[in-house]
């Protein structure tokens, strides 16, 4: 497949991912609004911010809800907003019109036409965590419409690597936020912060039925790393990613083959063999800062072999 | 749709039947539904404004243009004939000049113009077929014969509109369509394929790609249409690498031999070593790998020369002199203001003439001479002067007019028509073609640059 196709497919991927992040954060915190205390919901959408912008400090003039929302959702100029992520999504799926399915490209682009003349202001005063809540499902409803309507060939492979990255990252980023240094450094997340960060993981269910709802911090953290089994967990994610690498590229030169597999085995095997006693005792961040950047290393040991290669080493 | 006393033309009947049974908010609604798919299918081009750039669809017309089977056969022949004589005509000027030799088109006319290639001298072509996919205009005449307007054969566009008009409006008409025996157009990506790979030296494992500039490009989506239709890659000119005189893409496994590339890019801007040294589209040595016999170029480069709209004035007696035969469509009389016989009737008569510049498309640069003030006229006049050699003249062609859905009421728009051929080992023509409209009252301009819209156009099988 053509390196600008695969890239094209990678980044689309990994931007749908991100839209789909964002939304649920969103959607979960608008949900869960009206359960907490003023106080418990500005640290919580602190957090939010944070796991969505990388800027730990909501602007003060942004301090309501309202502005947090629209900026994390439809600001075009924050290039991590749903909006942002969902243009360039399209921008990168219209570059690929013929690689990817009719159908997939229509739920994208109706999508994507739906949200961008969206104002926040007619919404808000009528659960607006709808609208987020809509929004994944129609991606949700996209990822199936991809599973079942386009060849599971390279190019398939190519956006289970980009969806599976860039969740290991975001996941990481969370998690740090919730059991890292931050999380110690001011209030103590509380019993509901804790169901919150389930529910932003969509894992809520799921950790019940393996841990019963006995919410208890080390074992959310557990479940969320290291469960083999759970889509939202950074295991489950390294294990696609690993599993994506090795199905791309089938003709590339095994030197280079060889340079991304290793990078990814070291990252399966650190999560494979990761033991969550250990990293409660406070190596935790530590952990979490090395997955973030193992998952980046990959990313341009990627781009290097197969993607922006140099023409006359391969002639 | 009707005939001179008011009576609806007989195989436009059923259509008119069953619009009048529905409403017009059952017509808009039915319109409202195209214009849905097409933006949902992301069928828009581009407007770029002062901050943002918005996407907007090509309106199309919800009532199909109708053709019988009579009209398209001496349709389909004598553009067959043309672009049989258009091909022998430009294998002779880059091969022996034999017609400039005989003296039939003057040499200044070829050799001055801006779309005549000397790179191309002597450079066989497979099957002597230079011009693969060719987009014809023609308008029909108040005598209800076709005359061709123009001839585009450089890298005509709008198929993908033809076939997506198709898609929607069977959909809005389901019924009608069933009963009318309308002929079938699905297969033109097929034919294009089949085009495309008989240019080949070889048969086995041909790999083809159409070249687009790019998703800035206004005919992006029938790009990408075209590909994923054939199944072929879509490749821009930074994916392609030449070394050695063989043309390669990138992929993720390493560099992949192309043999026959189907470009939508100019002449101009296809290779910056050949042509144009500004052009960052195109792929510096692929015309080397062309001269090479290495890959083959779809359209071939410089068929322009024979769709120059002085080239056009010759098109009657070129068919003539190649195949002996007399033409099956007429041409409209143009002049040729290189020729002081004609130039001096032109500046006489500016305002009942059409004046084109020769070397534009796209309805720019042009004079309509009806239509202008007398200032406009005379500023024109003085181009004219300045330049004769790039202009020519024709009489106003009064565009037949089809009836168009528009706000809610049933109105005449002007129309033309482009069919598209293709020619490789065989000549194949889709029966159906792409019908422009002129969506303002009164408007010539079918130019969608120019707020032009289309419709569906229906070749009936008997």
């Amino acid at each position: 497949m053509l390196s600008r196709v695969a890239d094209n497919l990678y980044w689309m991927s990994r931007y749908l991912e991100r839209a789909e992040h964002t939304s649920r954060l969103l959607a979960v915190k608008l949900e869960t609004l009206l359960e907490q205390t003023p106080r418990e919901a500005e640290l919580s959408w602190r957090r939010v911010a944070a796991g969505l912008s990388g800027d730990e400090h909501v602007p003060s003039a942004a301090a309501d809800a309202f502005e947090i929302t629209r900026a994390l959702a439809f600001d075009p100029e924050n290039s991590s907003s749903l909006i942002a992520s969902l243009q360039s999504a399209r921008d990168n799926a219209r570059q690929v019109r013929e690689q990817i399915s009719t159908e997939m490209w229509n739920q994208l682009n109706r999508l994507y036409l739906r949200l961008a003349p969206m104002d926040l202001a007619t919404v808000w005063n009528d659960q607006p965590g709808h609208i987020f809540r809509d929004a994944v499902d129609e991606l949700l409803m996209l990822e199936g419409i991809t599973y079942s309507t386009m060849r599971h060939g390279e190019g398939w492979y190519f956006l289970e690597l980009g969806r599976y990255i860039e969740r290991a990252q975001l996941l990481s980023r969370l998690l740090d936020l919730h059991f890292g240094r931050a999380s110690r450094s001011g209030t103590a997340p509380s019993y509901l912060d804790w169901v919150v960060l389930l529910r932003f993981c969509t894992a809520f269910e799921a950790y019940c039925k393996v841990y019963t709802a006995n919410i208890r911090r080390d074992r959310i953290a557990e479940f969320l790393l290291f469960d083999p089994e759970f889509p939202h967990s950074v295991r489950f994610a390294v294990e696609r990613l690993t599993d994506a690498l090795t199905r791309v590229a089938s003709g590339a030169p095994a030197q280079r083959r060889a340079a991304c597999e290793r990078l990814a085995g070291r990252l399966k095997a650190s999560v494979d063999f990761g033991q969550i006693e250990e990293l409660m005792g406070g190596t935790i961040d530590l952990f979490l800062t090395n997955i973030m950047s193992q998952c980046e290393q990959i990313h341009e040991a990627v781009q290097a072999a197969y993607i922006s290669y140099d023409a006359e080493t391969v002639l | 749709m009707f005939a001179s006393d008011g009576t609806v033309r007989r195989h436009y009947a059923e259509l008119s039947e069953r619009v009048s049974e529905l409403s017009s908010d059952e017509l808009r609604r039915r319109q409202q539904a195209c214009e849905q798919s097409f933006l949902h299918q992301g069928i828009t081009f581009t407007v770029y404004g002062d901050n943002s750039s918005t996407e907007r669809i090509i309106p199309t017309d919800l009532l199909p243009r109708i053709i019988t089977a009579a009209e398209w056969a001496r349709l389909e022949a004598g553009l067959k004939q043309r672009i049989q004589a258009l091909n022998l005509f430009l294998h002779d000027i880059y091969a022996d000049g034999r017609v400039l030799r005989d003296g039939l088109v003057p040499r200044a006319l070829i050799y001055g113009s801006k779309h005549y290639r000397r790179e191309m001298r002597g450079i066989p072509v497979p099957h002597g077929a230079y011009v693969n996919v060719c987009g014809t205009d023609l308008v029909r005449r108040e005598d209800g014969t076709f005359v061709v307007l123009e001839d585009n054969l450089r890298v005509p566009s709008g198929v993908s509109y033809m076939l997506a008009n198709r898609d929607v409006v069977r959909r809005a008409f389901p019924a009608l369509f069933r009963t009318a025996g309308v002929r079938p157009i699905e297969h033109y990506p097929q034919d294009l394929l089949a085009t495309l790979r008989s240019l080949a030296p070889f048969q086995d494992d041909v790999s083809i790609a159409v070249l687009t500039p790019g998703v800035f490009n206004s005919a992006y989506f029938e790009h990408a249409f075209l590909a994923r239709q054939m199944g072929v890659e879509l490749v821009e000119g930074r994916d392609i690498v030449v070394n050695d005189n063989c043309v390669y893409a990138r992929t993720t496994s390493g560099l992949k031999r192309l043999d026959v590339i189907y470009r939508r890019i100019d002449d101009d801007f296809i290779d910056p070593l050949a042509f144009r040294a500004d052009s960052t589209l195109g792929v510096p040595g692929v015309f080397n790998a062309y001269r090479a016999g290495n890959v083959v170029i779809a359209n071939a480069p410089g068929t322009g020369i024979a769709d120059d709209k002085a080239v056009y004035a010759y098109v009657p007696r070129l068919i003539r002199y190649y195949l002996s035969e007399e033409p099956i469509l007429a041409s409209v009389e143009t002049f040729l203001c290189r020729e002081p016989k004609s130039l001096s009737h032109v500046l006489a008569n500016l305002d009942s003439l059409v004046v084109k510049a020769v070397g534009e498309s796209g309805g720019y640069g042009m004079l309509v001479g009806p239509h202008a003030s007398t200032a406009e006229r005379e500023a024109f006049a003085e181009k004219i002067k300045a330049d004769p050699d790039n202009y020519i003249a024709q009489p106003t062609i009064q565009l037949s007019t089809a009836p168009c859905f528009i706000e809610g009421a049933i109105e005449p728009r002007h129309v033309d028509l482009r069919p598209f051929i293709l020619h490789g080992e065989q000549t194949t023509i889709a029966p159906g073609a792409l019908t422009r409209v002129a969506l303002k009252r009164g408007s010539l301009v079918v130019n969608s640059s120019q707020g032009g819209g289309s419709k569906d156009t229906w070749v009936l099988s008997a």
